[in-house]
C-alpha cells in the first residue's frame, strides 16, 4: 500500500475510556447538563480529541494514536474520518469542545512535543478538544445552549454539536 | 556509615522531588535530583544509584493521562530498569510515580512486560486531598514495611488515582502473587467504600509491589509523614505510633546498605 | 527594509486631534486613556516634533494603566467629609507608605517597591509575600481567569529581588451566592459556574505547580455576582543575600519561559475597563503551569549559580512593562526579532504588548550567557536575547531594522499627568438598630453556622493539594475527623530551606468582611487587620513580627461616593498598622468592579478590603489547633464584648439593620494576643479559636464540634460593657480581638500569669468549660440556661450548606 504524503496533514486522533470503566468525569458532566434543563439525558460519555497538524501519514498518527495518547487499559481510539457522521435522529449527539485558534493549549503542546520526542516528525500545531457523547432525547439548539451554559465557554470555545450514533 | 545512592527522578511537572530527596537524607541516604534529560543524555546512569525513587507531581501535566508521557521517557530512556529491579535494588513510586511505574509496565510484575492495570478518574470526579487508614498486607514481603504495624496512616492527594485492571482475571493474579501492598481501610481495617476508598481502587488497592518486594508503587505520600507533626491529629497527642515515612524511607535506605 | 515598514501599522497620528477624536480613537482600540493623559502625550510628542507609533501609544497606554500604576491610590483627592474639606496629596504615601515608616521594623528587607513584599524569616531566610487579583478575567472566563491568576502572583514571588521559592498559595473569592435565582444580563455566568470555574482554575494551576494551597476564605454577596473576586497570593523563600537586585547598562535582556502570542492583549488597560459585553477574547487564556513549572526550576537553579542580576515577570503589558521597568534607570535596546513566538503572523506591537503568560524577563551579564543557556536547556526551557540594557535613558524598540518605539524613560515613568478627583464621605448609618424579625437563639444559631459564609469549605479545600512539599504541619482543616474549620495553617518550609531539622515555620492569615464597610470602611479596615492577625495568634503565630499586605476592590473611583469610602479604607489601615505596630509591605488595588446588570443599571461591589497577614512560628511544634483537647479544661475568653451587632452575621439573619459596627482597640487588643502567644509558647494553651462572625456562640460550637466535647459557658462572665443586658448581644456580637482559649485546669494560674495586668483590668475571664457530653449549653445573664444545642446537630448543618448546592 502507497502512502500519499501531503504537505500539511490534519488527523482527528479520538481517544475514549472503554465503556466498561465507571467514567466519572462523564457524570459530572452528565449533572451540569441535567441543571441546564437536558432533563431526558440518560448517560454522558467522554473522551478527547487530538487534533494533529503537520507531516504525519496516517499510519504514522495511528501509531501516536496507539503509543502516546490511548492508555493500553482504559482506553480505545481511532482516526475520526474526515466525511460526516450518519444521523439517527435526536437520541444520540456527539459534542465537540475546542479552544478557539487565538487560545493557547497546553496540553497540544505536550502533544506536540511528545509525537517529536517519540521520534516522528514535529507537528506543526497539535489541538487538544473535549468530547462528550450524550445519551438521551433533545433538541440540537437545546443542547448547544446547555454546553455553552456549563461545558464550554463561547468567549474562547468553539462548540460543535452533531447527531451521532450510539 | 555508607550513604547510599538515591535517584530522585526529575522531569517537567514532577513537584514533589524536594520533600522526597529530604526524606531520604533524613534517614542517611544520599539523594540525588535527576533530570530525565540526563539520563537521555547518557550524563548520569541509572546503575550507579542504589534505590531508584520516582516522585509524585504532574509529570508532563498529566496531559494525555496521569503520567503517561513520563511512562514513555521511562520506557524508552530507563532500559536498564529492569535489570535494576532483577537486581533486587529498591523502587519506589509514590502517586504520580505510581502511575509512571504502572503505565510503564513495572508494576503489577508481569512476564511479558505489558502495562496490566491504569488508573482513571477518581469516582467522586474530583482532586482530592485526605489523610487515609491504611492496612499492609503481612503475607507480600515488600521491603518498605518491614517491621512496620499492619494498620498505618498516609495522606492522598490526587485526582486520577483509582486504580483498574485489564480484566478481572488480573485480580486474582495479584492476590496469589502477594502484589498487593497495601489497602485502604476504615479505622478499624475494614474495606468500605468512599471517602475510605478515597478514588475507589478495585479491591480498595492503595499499592503494590512485585513479588520479590523491592518496588513498591503507592498512591499515598509517605514523604509527608516524617514527623510526628505531619499527622493531623498531633495536636491531640492520639497518634502515638512512629512516624510511617520515616519508617518505609529508612527500611529501604538500611537494604541498601 | 523590511516590509512590515510599509503596513500603516507604525503611523499613530494625534498630533492636532480634539479629546473627542482621542477618545473615539482611545475606545476603539481599548486603550483607556483619559483627556488629560491624553493631553500629555499630545504635548510631549509636540516637542519631539514627530508623531507616536502605535507601539508608543500601547506602550504608554499599558505603562499609565490603573492595573500599573495604580491612578487612583496616587493621584490627589479633595476628599469632603461633612463640612470638612481637605486634599490628599497622594493616598497611598500618606496612609499604607506613612504607617509602615512610622512602625519602622527592621526585619523588613523590601518594600513597596519590588513585585512583593520581603520580611526576614530568621539569619539566612527571606519570606516573600504578594496577594493579586484577577477578577475581570475570571468574571468572563472563571477557570483560565482563575488559573492565569495563580500563575501571575507565583510569577511575582519568582521575580521577587532574584527569586523566590513558592511554598504556600492563598486563595480568597467574593462571589454572588450560589442558589442566587434572579436574572442575570447576557453573557454573565450564574455565581455557581463562576464558583466551579474559579476553584477548578486555582485548583490546577496551583496543584501541577506543586504549591500548597492552603489558607483564604469564601464571601456570598449578590452583589458580586456581575463582579466575583479572586484574590490570589503566594508565599516565596529565599535566602537572604537573594533580596537585592540590579540591572547594569551592559547587561542582556533575556526572557525566558513561554512563547509570545497574540493571547492576553489589553489586559492592563482592560483591567481598569467597566466590564462590558463587548469584552476581547484576548483579554483571557489558558495558563501552562507545567511551563512556569520549569521556569522555577530553571529560575532558581540559575540564581543560586548567580547568573543573573534582576529578574521580572511579564505581566500585564508583556515585554513592554517588563523590560520598560527593568530599564526605567538606564535604559534599554530591544530588538524583537529574536523573540519565540506561537504564531508568525504577529504584528510588532503585538509582540511588544502581548500578555503571553509564564514568560520572565532576566538582566544578564554577558559573560553568564552561555552557562545561563546550559541551565534553561536542561529544564526544556526556552531563553532568548531580547536585546540590553544601556545608558541612553530611552527605551529603543527594533523590529528588523524598523524603530517602532523610541521613547524617553523618563516621560514613560514619570510623565503622567495627576488630575485630582472629588471624594465625599458622609455617615449616614443609624447607630440604633431597626426592623428585621427575632428569632430564639438556637434557631439563630442553627441557622448562622450553615450560612454560606460560615459553613465548610471541606468542597474547596480537599480539591486543593494543600500538602505538597511536605510542611503543612496544622492543616487547614482540624479536629478528630480533619474536617474542622481551623485558623490558619502553619507552614514549615523544609523543601525549601533543606533542613528538616529546623522547626521554624510560618502561617497566613486573613481579614475580610465588607458587610462592616457597608457602615464604615474605616472601621471595616482595622476589623480585618485584627481578624488577620488574631487568626496567627490562634495557630501560635508570633503577633509582634506580622506583616501585612492590602488588597483594595472598589467600584469606580470616578463617583465621590465610593472614592471617599476608599479614602476612609485607607486611613483605616494606617490607624490599623500604626496601633497594630504591625507594617504593610506590599499591596494591590483593582478599581472599577462594577457592571451594568440586566435592567441596565450599574452594580457595584460593596467596597472590599483583603488584608493577609504572615508571621513566624518560631517552633512549630508548638503550633495550636482550634479544637477542644478534651473534657474538664477551662474556656478563658480575651477580649472584651461590646454591643457591635452592626453588619453582623446575627443582623443579616434577622433582617435587621442599623447598630455600632465593631470597633478595634488595637493596643489593648495587641496586648492580649501577645499574651496568648506567650501562654502558647509555654505550651499552655490546649486550643484556640477567634471569634469572628456569629460571635462566642459560633466559635464554641466550631471548637466543640471539631473537637468531639461539648462545653458549658456562663455569659455573666464574660469580659464586657457592663451596659449590655441582652443574651444574644453577648452570644452574637462581633467584638474583635476576641479569643476563646482551652486550657488545662492545672495551667489556669501559669496561663493567667502570662495576662499581668490585663487579666486584672478583666480583658481575660474565665467563661466556662469544656464538657464530655457533645453539647453546647449557655447560662443566661438572669442565670438560667438561654441556649442548649446538639454539636451533632449544629455539624450537620454546617456541613451540608454548601455540598447541597454544589453536588
Amino acid at each position: 500500500m502507497s502512502i500519499k504524503i501531503q504537505a500539511a496533514n490534519v488527523h482527528l486522533i479520538e481517544v475514549k475510556l472503554r465503556t466498561e470503566f465507571n467514567d466519572a468525569e462523564g457524570a459530572a458532566a452528565f449533572a451540569l447538563l441535567r441543571e441546564q434543563g437536558l432533563s431526558a439525558l440518560k448517560e454522558v460519555r467522554t473522551g478527547r480529541l487530538y487534533e494533529v497538524t503537520g507531516s504525519l501519514t496516517a499510519n504514522q498518527a495511528h501509531q501516536a494514536g496507539k503509543d502516546l495518547l490511548c492508555d493500553a487499559v482504559t482506553q480505545e481510539f481511532r482516526l475520526v474520518p474526515p466525511s460526516p457522521a450518519p444521523m439517527n435522529g435526536m437520541n444520540f449527539w456527539r459534542v465537540e469542545v475546542w479552544l478557539k485558534p487565538t487560545v493557547s493549549d497546553p496540553v497540544g503542546a505536550t502533544v506536540a512535543e511528545a509525537i517529536a520526542e517519540g521520534g516522528l516528525q514535529r507537528p506543526t500545531s497539535a489541538r487538544c478538544g473535549m468530547l462528550y457523547l450524550l445519551n438521551g432525547r433533545a433538541v440540537k439548539a437545546q443542547v448547544e445552549k446547555a454546553v455553552a451554559k456549563s461545558l464550554a465557554n463561547p468567549l474562547i470555545h468553539r462548540v460543535v454539536v452533531t447527531e451521532a450514533h450510539p | 556509615m555508607k550513604k547510599p545512592k538515591v535517584l530522585i527522578l526529575r522531569a517537567a511537572g514532577v513537584n514533589c522531588e524536594l520533600e522526597t530527596a529530604n526524606a531520604f537524607k533524613h534517614v542517611g541516604g544520599d539523594p540525588e535530583l535527576v533530570h530525565i534529560s540526563e539520563l537521555r543524555g547518557g550524563k548520569k546512569k541509572l546503575m550507579d544509584y542504589a534505590i531508584l525513587s520516582i516522585p509524585g507531581g504532574f509529570s508532563y501535566g498529566d496531559d494525555v493521562g496521569a503520567g503517561k508521557v513520563l511512562a514513555n521517557q521511562v520506557r524508552h530512556t530507563l532500559t536498564d530498569l529492569r535489570q535494576f529491579v532483577r537486581l533486587g535494588r529498591p523502587v519506589i513510586g509514590i502517586c504520580n510515580g505510581f502511575q509512571v511505574l504502572v503505565k510503564a509496565g513495572i508494576l503489577p510484575h508481569s512476564n511479558a512486560c505489558d502495562q496490566s492495570a491504569s488508573f482513571t478518574v477518581n469516582d467522586s470526579g474530583k482532586f482530592e486531598t485526605r489523610w487515609t487508614h491504611l492496612r499492609i498486607n503481612t503475607q507480600s514481603s515488600c521491603l518498605f514495611f518491614k517491621g512496620l504495624p499492619e494498620m498505618i496512616e498516609l495522606p492522598v492527594a490526587h485526582g486520577e488515582g483509582k486504580l483498574v485492571l485489564k480484566s478481572p482475571r488480573h485480580l486474582e493474579d495479584l492476590k496469589k502473587t502477594k502484589s498487593i501492598a497495601l489497602q485502604y481501610v476504615t479505622e478499624d481495617g475494614k474495606l468500605m467504600g468512599y471517602p475510605h476508598n478515597p478514588n475507589g481502587s478495585i479491591f480498595n488497592i492503595a499499592g503494590l509491589t512485585n513479588p520479590e518486594g523491592n518496588v513498591l508503587g503507592l498512591m499515598p505520600h509517605p514523604e509527608r509523614f516524617m514527623s510526628l507533626h505531619h499527622h493531623p491529629n498531633w495536636t491531640r497527642q492520639t497518634y502515638r505510633k512512629a512516624p510511617v515515612g520515616l519508617e518505609m524511607f529508612k527500611n529501604a535506605v538500611d537494604y541498601a546498605r | 527594509m523590511s516590509q512590515l515598514a510599509e503596513t500603516n501599522q507604525d503611523a499613530f497620528p494625534i498630533l492636532g486631534k480634539s479629546p473627542k477624536d482621542l477618545r473615539a480613537i482611545g475606545a476603539q482600540r481599548h486603550l483607556s486613556l483619559s483627556d488629560a493623559e491624553w493631553g500629555a502625550i499630545q504635548a510631549h510628542f509636540k516637542t519631539l516634533k514627530r508623531e507616536p507609533s502605535l507601539a508608543e501609544i500601547e506602550t504608554i497606554a499599558q505603562t499609565w494603566s490603573e492595573h500599573c500604576k495604580h491612578k487612583t491610590f496616587t493621584s490627589p483627592i479633595r476628599y469632603t467629609e461633612g463640612k470638612k474639606v481637605r486634599t490628599i496629596k497622594n493616598l497611598f504615601a500618606e496612609t499604607i507608605v506613612a504607617a509602615t515608616e512610622s512602625v519602622k521594623k527592621p526585619w523588613c528587607l523590601s518594600l513597596f517597591k519590588d513585585n512583593a513584599g520581603v520580611v526576614a524569616f530568621g539569619k539566612k531566610w527571606a519570606l516573600a509575600f504578594k496577594v493579586e487579583t484577577h477578577n475581570h478575567p475570571s468574571a468572563l472566563e472563571p477557570y483560565g481567569g482563575a488559573a492565569t491568576g495563580v500563575g501571575g502572583v507565583v510569577r511575582d514571588i519568582l521575580g521577587v529581588g532574584l527569586g523566590a521559592k513558592p511554598v504556600l498559595n492563598t486563595d480568597t473569592f467574593c462571589f454572588g451566592r450560589p442558589d442566587y435565582k434572579g436574572a442575570l444580563p447576557e453573557g454573565a455566568h450564574h455565581p455557581t459556574r463562576t464558583l466551579r470555574g474559579v476553584v477548578a482554575g486555582v485548583r490546577d494551576y496551583g496543584n501541577r505547580m506543586g504549591i500548597p494551597t492552603a489558607g483564604g476564605g469564601i464571601w456570598f454577596d449578590d452583589d458580586y455576582r456581575l463582579n466575583p473576586l479572586v484574590f490570589c497570593g503566594t508565599v516565596g523563600i529565599m535566602p537572604q543575600w537573594a533580596v537585592k537586585k540590579e540591572v547594569k547598562p551592559g547587561d542582556l535582556i533575556v526572557a525566558v519561559g513561554g512563547r509570545t502570542g497574540r493571547d492576553g492583549l489589553h489586559g492592563a488597560t482592560f483591567s481598569s475597563a467597566n466590564l462590558g459585553a463587548d469584552a476581547p477574547s484576548s483579554a483571557v487564556q489558558i495558563g501552562h503551569a507545567i511551563q512556569e513549572k520549569r521556569v522555577l526550576d530553571a529560575l532558581l537553579a540559575a540564581r543560586d549559580k548567580k547568573l543573573y542580576g534582576s529578574v521580572t515577570d511579564c505581566g500585564a503589558g508583556g515585554f513592554s512593562s517588563a523590560i520598560g521597568e527593568l530599564g526605567a534607570d538606564c535604559g534599554a535596546r530591544v530588538r524583537l526579532e529574536n523573540a519565540p513566538l506561537k504564531v508568525s503572523d504577529l504584528d510588532s506591537w503585538e509582540i511588544w504588548l502581548s500578555e503571553s503568560q509564564e514568560r520572565m524577563v532576566l538582566a544578564v551579564h554577558p559573560k553568564s550567557l552561555k552557562a545561563l543557556e546550559a541551565v534553561f536547556a536542561a529544564e526544556g526551557c526556552e531563553l532568548a536575547v531580547l536585546g540590553e540594557f544601556t545608558r541612553t535613558g530611552k527605551l529603543e524598540v527594533v523590529h528588523h531594522e524598523r524603530t517602532i518605539v523610541e521613547l524617553d524613560m523618563k516621560f514613560l515613568h514619570k510623565g503622567l499627568p495627576r488630575v485630582e478627583r472629588e471624594a465625599v464621605w458622609t455617615n449616614n448609618h443609624a447607630a440604633k438598630p431597626a426592623g428585621g424579625v427575632t428569632k430564639k437563639a438556637g434557631e439563630a444559631l442553627r441557622e448562622m453556622i450553615g450560612h454560606l459564609n460560615v459553613c465548610s469549605r471541606e468542597w474547596v479545600i480537599r480539591q486543593y493539594d494543600h500538602e505538597v512539599q511536605g510542611g503543612t504541619i496544622v492543616k487547614p482543616l482540624q479536629g478528630v475527623r480533619h474536617d474542622g474549620p481551623g485558623d490558619a495553617c502553619v507552614i514549615w518550609p523544609h523543601a525549601a530551606t533543606g533542613d528538616m531539622d529546623d522547626f521554624s515555620c510560618f502561617a497566613v492569615g486573613h481579614g475580610l468582611n465588607p458587610d462592616y464597610g457597608r457602615i464604615d470602611p474605616y472601621w471595616m479596615a482595622l476589623a480585618a487587620v485584627d481578624e488577620a492577625l488574631r487568626n496567627l495568634t490562634c495557630v501560635g503565630a508570633d503577633p509582634s513580627r506580622a506583616a501585612l499586605l492590602d488588597n483594595f476592590c472598589w467600584a469606580s473611583p470616578e463617583d465621590p461616593k465610593q472614592l471617599g469610602a476608599l479614602v476612609r479604607a485607607a486611613e483605616g489601615c494606617r490607624d490599623a498598622a500604626k496601633g497594630f505596630s504591625t507594617p504593610f509591605i506590599s499591596g494591590k488595588d483593582s478599581m472599577f468592579n462594577q457592571s451594568k446588570d440586566e435592567k441596565g443599571k450599574e452594580l457595584p461591589i460593596p467596597g472590599t478590603l483583603l488584608v493577609s497577614a504572615v508571621a513566624p512560628v518560631p517552633d512549630g511544634r508548638k503550633a495550636v489547633t482550634m479544637d477542644f483537647k478534651g473534657p474538664g479544661n477551662a474556656l478563658y475568653l480575651i477580649g472584651r464584648t461590646n454591643d457591635e451587632l452592626g453588619g453582623s452575621l446575627y443582623h443579616r439573619i434577622l433582617g435587621r439593620t442599623g447598630g455600632e459596627v465593631p470597633k478595634v482597640n488595637p493596643a489593648s487588643a495587641l496586648d492580649g494576643f501577645k499574651a496568648l502567644h506567650a501562654a502558647m509558647t509555654r505550651g499552655h494553651v490546649l486550643s484556640a479559636h477567634d471569634l469572628s462572625e456569629g460571635g462566642l456562640a459560633l466559635c464554641a460550637a466550631e471548637m466543640g464540634f471539631t473537637g468531639e466535647f461539648g462545653c458549658l459557658l456562663d455569659l455573666d462572665e464574660c469580659p464586657r460593657d457592663p451596659r449590655i443586658y441582652s443574651n444574644e448581644t453577648l452570644l452574637f456580637s462581633e467584638s474583635p480581638s476576641r479569643i476563646l482559649v482551652e486550657v488545662k485546669p492545672e495551667n489556669e494560674s501559669a496561663f493567667l500569669r502570662h495576662f499581668g495586668k490585663s487579666a486584672k483590668s478583666a480583658m481575660v475571664r474565665r467563661v466556662g468549660q469544656t464538657t464530655a457530653n457533645p453539647i453546647i449549653k449557655v447560662t443566661g445573664l438572669e442565670g438560667s440556661t438561654c441556649l442548649e444545642e446538639s454539636l451533632k446537630e449544629l455539624k450537620e448543618a454546617w456541613q451540608t450548606a454548601l455540598p447541597r448546592i454544589l453536588g
